[in-house]
């Protein structure tokens, strides 16, 4: 037998490779280890590390409070709403037509649905802001249409340009990644409770109320966390659908280390950096924690 | 009969709603793409001028490049460590779940500061930086789509039955384990090729040129060919996903019929 | 408890497309009767019971409880027990809510729903775990549960979908002497369905065995077993060895060297016509010889023995015989092998 490679549940395994005190990594796992360490870990730790320094490299937290008020504050809270607003649209929305789709539609219907959700859901970025600004922008076709029909959306005071716009095309991507994430759950209701629900004399509305909605609501929380999490961070769709009018955090950091700003902010990009992370971290870990608790049911 | 009337119709509603909403400025983008110079009639010129830009090619051809990579980096870490850890080294799994969840966790633009400050200039200076970076942006997606392979078949029995039987190491692996986690293994290289040539946010923070990038700044010159550009990156998106759709799902409908085979001789 | 009620099952039709799940299904079952419903999968006992439910639809025919037309009336009006194989409970709630389930629909008071639920938990012996959750409990105690939530509110009749296939052999064993013993306490009319044999002649009063939506014979164990109207329901209660055999004369068929009447349930052969005889182990006689056919498997079944013989056949004759008469057989030994019934079934070969 090859000495060098693993034997399935041996003792061998934890031998070759590298033994810290408590936690050692086997030497198969080495690899991504060192890659993410490298490539993840190591970039985020000297952004920490860069917010907490002052630009003749003293340790200071200085870099941190502009975040609680101004114009930097008001980004955050721009970014926060966004992501709340296009979330719970998103997540209404597309959870509606998932359970709709889940109840009712046959299974060649479902995948099909399935795989249009994939690709609308990822199909955020430049593309998606290029598009929008085809149909909603000044000229499009659309707008033009309704103009027509007696309905000038821009002389009111829209444009695709703006918070409104970008909740709108955001929403784009936000409802099919609902449905792709929150299907699964929905797929976790067996209809044997449906059913004994029936057969015990339980109403639609009693099943609804006692057994469906519990069930499904941590996931519905995640999903919703998650989607809240990509509203918040997204950057692509947002530069290129802004001009420099909607205060997004994204942008804002983009800015600051694209060095078109002063260079003493740079530190203070790392700190909104990781504000970011801060907020998008909690985000997550709310996601992950509700993951968890919609499965605390099964065996 | 009056309930099926309902359930039918309250798919069509929702479906054809969706549908519309969904389609509507797709095709609305395909019109506009569609227009002729000073808005006047429907042509290909904004392809053909797209097409015809300095750049479009060598542009194009490093998206492609550098989201090739990006695939083969990923198999060539992902597919080891997702293996390792479902024949032998199961009690590692949740901390390298966690670990991908992370991509999705920290900002695209934080990491972006991040690369900005810890890589080395030989790294910075080079456009293949950008393959690392999105490797690790699609590791949730790539873990996930080949842990669910792995866990698709009784991977540890197989592997113990070819072992017993006298296979070395690399002919199990490439005899039995690749071939199990083929799904898997082609879903993760176009998931992380796709995101690859997608990618915008890393590449045009580190400032660097690729196909997305250079199309945004073409769209300063001549926002219907870019436009063009869009819908054609577009439905190549969709194009290539849907070959994903339906290669997985003819996968698992052959396993379906296997398995009712099965249990109908049972 | 609640007095049994009635269930006239009659002429249910149900097709899936092209598929009959249900022909002319017709059957009544008397008040606290247990009628197994018992198959091979696709016979259609399981859609037959989901019609009886309400949970599914019948395309032609009539179910009557005590008179009233039940096919008319929502599943949840239809007051009735129902108990499914697996995963039926309520994972957010406890044992105690999923009993009280049913009766808080009835708008019970507080006071009655715990004391019926008290009531419930001693039936099935499970007072202990009251407050658990479902995914606390092993499938034999959540099927227990299940069974208790369905007798809670006293239905009229009890239909239990397979319940124990999801379990362990033992536990299977136990839990459906426990759901015969809570039936016949309370005296509910109930209706079983699965594919198990063993199980249905265990705990039944009448068995009722199908075959592509028909029902083929509906009667006692013992007479489902000794007097088996057709070679498909001979072929499926119990076992039986297919003895290669050939027709001789109207009315008679050659056997191993025997000639033996041809029961009246047989299919229509002709003379000369190549068949399988079939005969129960226990029929089977066994003697020893100097030569001739070979014991080549002993199986020691507690009570019992099955003793596989080859007699140049293509598959084994088993014979069974008390242990303690078994024992003078050893593998290898010469036998000779007598029918001792004057008639058996012939199928076609």
């Amino acid at each position: 037998m090859n000495q060098r490679t693993v034997v399935p549940g041996s003792e061998k395994v934890r031998e070759l490779g590298i033994s810290g005190r408590k936690f050692s990594i086997p030497l198969p796992l080495l690899p991504f280890f060192i890659f993410v360490g490298y490539f993840l870990a190591w970039p985020i730790t000297k952004v920490f590390i860069a917010s907490l320094k002052s630009n003749d490299n003293k340790w200071t937290l200085s870099n941190y409070g502009p975040l609680l008020h101004g114009v930097y504050l008001h980004s955050f809270i721009v970014s926060i709403k966004i992501g709340l607003i296009t979330a719970l649209l998103g997540s209404i929305f597309g959870g509606l037509f998932a359970f709709v789709i889940d109840s009712y539609a046959g299974p060649r219907l479902t995948s099909v649905l399935d795989s249009i959700s994939a690709v609308f859901a990822n199909s955020g970025g430049v593309p998606l802001a290029f598009t929008f600004l085809a149909s909603f922008g000044a000229n499009a076709g659309l707008i033009k249409l309704l103009k027509r029909w007696g309905w000038d959306l821009y002389a009111e005071g829209f444009s695709i340009f703006s918070f409104t716009g970008i909740c709108l095309v955001y929403i784009f991507f936000q409802a099919p990644l609902m449905v792709l994430v929150f299907k699964p759950a929905l797929k976790g209701l067996r209809k044997e409770w449906r059913e004994a629900s029936t057969s015990l004399g339980g109403s639609n509305a009693m099943y609804l109320r006692k057994i469906a909605i519990p069930i499904l609501f941590p996931s519905f929380v995640g999903s919703f966390l998650l989607l809240f999490a990509g509203g918040f961070s997204a950057f692509a769709t947002a530069s290129a659908l802004t001009v420099g009018n909607v205060p997004l955090i994204p942008l804002v950091i983009g800015n600051l280390i694209n060095g078109n700003v002063i260079s003493n902010k740079t530190h203070l990009g790392a700190s909104l950096a990781i504000g970011a992370i801060v907020i998008a971290f909690f985000a997550m870990s709310g996601y992950v924690w509700a993951q968890r608790k919609s499965t605390q049911w099964r065996k | 009969m009056k309930i099926n009337l309902t359930k039918y119709s309250l798919v069509g509603i929702a479906t054809l709603l969706a549908l519309i909403i969904f389609v509507v400025p797709y095709s609305a983008s395909i019109e506009y793409s569609l227009r002729g110079d000073f808005g006047k009639g429907h042509n290909l010129t904004n392809y053909y001028w797209f097409i015809h830009q300095d750049g479009f090619l060598s542009h194009l051809s490093l998206s492609l490049e550098l989201g090739l990579l990006a695939g083969i980096l990923n198999l060539l870490l992902m597919v080891p460590t997702a293996t390792m850890l479902h024949l032998s080294l199961q009690r590692y799994k949740p901390i390298v779940d966690f670990i991908c969840i992370l991509p999705l966790m920290i900002p695209v633009v934080s990491l972006a500061v991040g690369a900005e400050y810890s890589m080395p200039s030989f790294i910075q200076n080079s456009q293949f930086e950008l393959v690392f970076f999105f490797v690790i942006l699609a590791l949730p997606f790539t873990f996930r789509v080949l842990d669910s392979a792995l866990s698709a078949v009784p991977l540890k029995t197989l592997v113990e039955a070819s072992r017993s039987l006298g296979a070395s190491w690399p002919s199990t692996i490439i005899r039995v384990v690749l071939p199990a986690a083929r799904g898997g293994i082609s879903s993760a290289f176009f998931l992380s090729f796709a995101l690859g040539i997608g990618e915008y946010t890393m590449t045009s923070l580190l400032h660097w040129e690729t196909f997305t990038t250079w199309t945004v700044v073409i769209s300063q010159q001549n926002l219907l060919g870019s436009i063009a550009l869009s819908t054609f990156s577009f439905l190549f998106a969709v194009a290539l996903l849907v070959v994903i759709a339906i290669a997985t799902s003819r996968r698992k409908i052959r396993k379906n019929s296997e398995i009712q085979l099965v249990e109908e001789t049972v | 408890m609640s007095k049994g009620s009635e269930l006239v099952i009659t002429g249910i039709s149900r097709s899936f497309g092209a598929v009959r799940a249900l022909d002319q299904f017709s059957l009544t079952i008397t008040p606290g009767e247990l009628v197994c419903l018992l198959g091979p999968s696709g016979c259609g006992k399981t859609t037959a019971l989901r019609i009886v439910a309400g949970l599914e639809k019948a395309d032609s025919g009539s179910v009557f409880l005590d008179g009233e037309d039940l096919l008319a009336k929502d599943a949840a009006q239809r007051d009735i027990g129902m108990v499914f194989q697996s995963y039926s409970l309520f994972p957010n709630m406890t044992v105690a809510e999923n009993i009280s389930y049913g009766l808080k629909v009835r708008k019970n008071s507080k006071q009655k729903i715990s004391q019926r639920v008290d009531e419930m938990l001693e039936l099935v012996s499970l007072q202990s775990k009251i407050n658990n959750f479902p995914h606390q409990l092993s499938g034999g105690q959540q099927q227990r549960v299940a069974l208790a939530r369905a007798l809670a509110i006293e239905p009229r009749v009890l239909l239990l979908d397979e319940p124990l296939s999801a379990l362990d052999a033992q536990v299977r064993t136990q839990i459906r002497d426990e759901i015969r013993r809570i039936q016949l306490e309370s005296g509910t009319t109930t209706l079983f369905v699965t594919h198990d044999q063993e199980e249905a002649m265990a705990i039944s009063d009448r068995v009722g065995v199908m075959q592509h939506g028909r029902l083929e014979q509906i009667d006692s164990p013992n007479t489902l077993y000794n007097k088996p109207a057709t070679t498909f329901v001979a072929g499926f209660v119990g076992i039986t060895n297919y003895i290669p055999s050939v027709v001789e004369s109207k009315g008679e068929v050659q056997v191993l060297g025997q000639l033996l009447d041809i029961s009246e349930h047989s299919q229509a052969v002709k003379k000369g016509e190549e068949v399988r005889a079939m005969v129960r182990p226990e029929s089977i006689q066994i003697e020893k010889a100097s030569h001739g056919p070979t014991v080549i498997t002993k199986s020691f079944l507690g009570p019992m023995t099955r003793i596989g013989i080859d007699a140049g056949l293509k598959d084994l004759i088993y014979a069974e015989l008390s242990s303690k008469d078994a024992k003078k057989f050893e593998m290898g030994d010469h036998v000779t092998v007598t029918i001792k019934t004057d008639s058996v079934m012939v199928s076609h070969a």
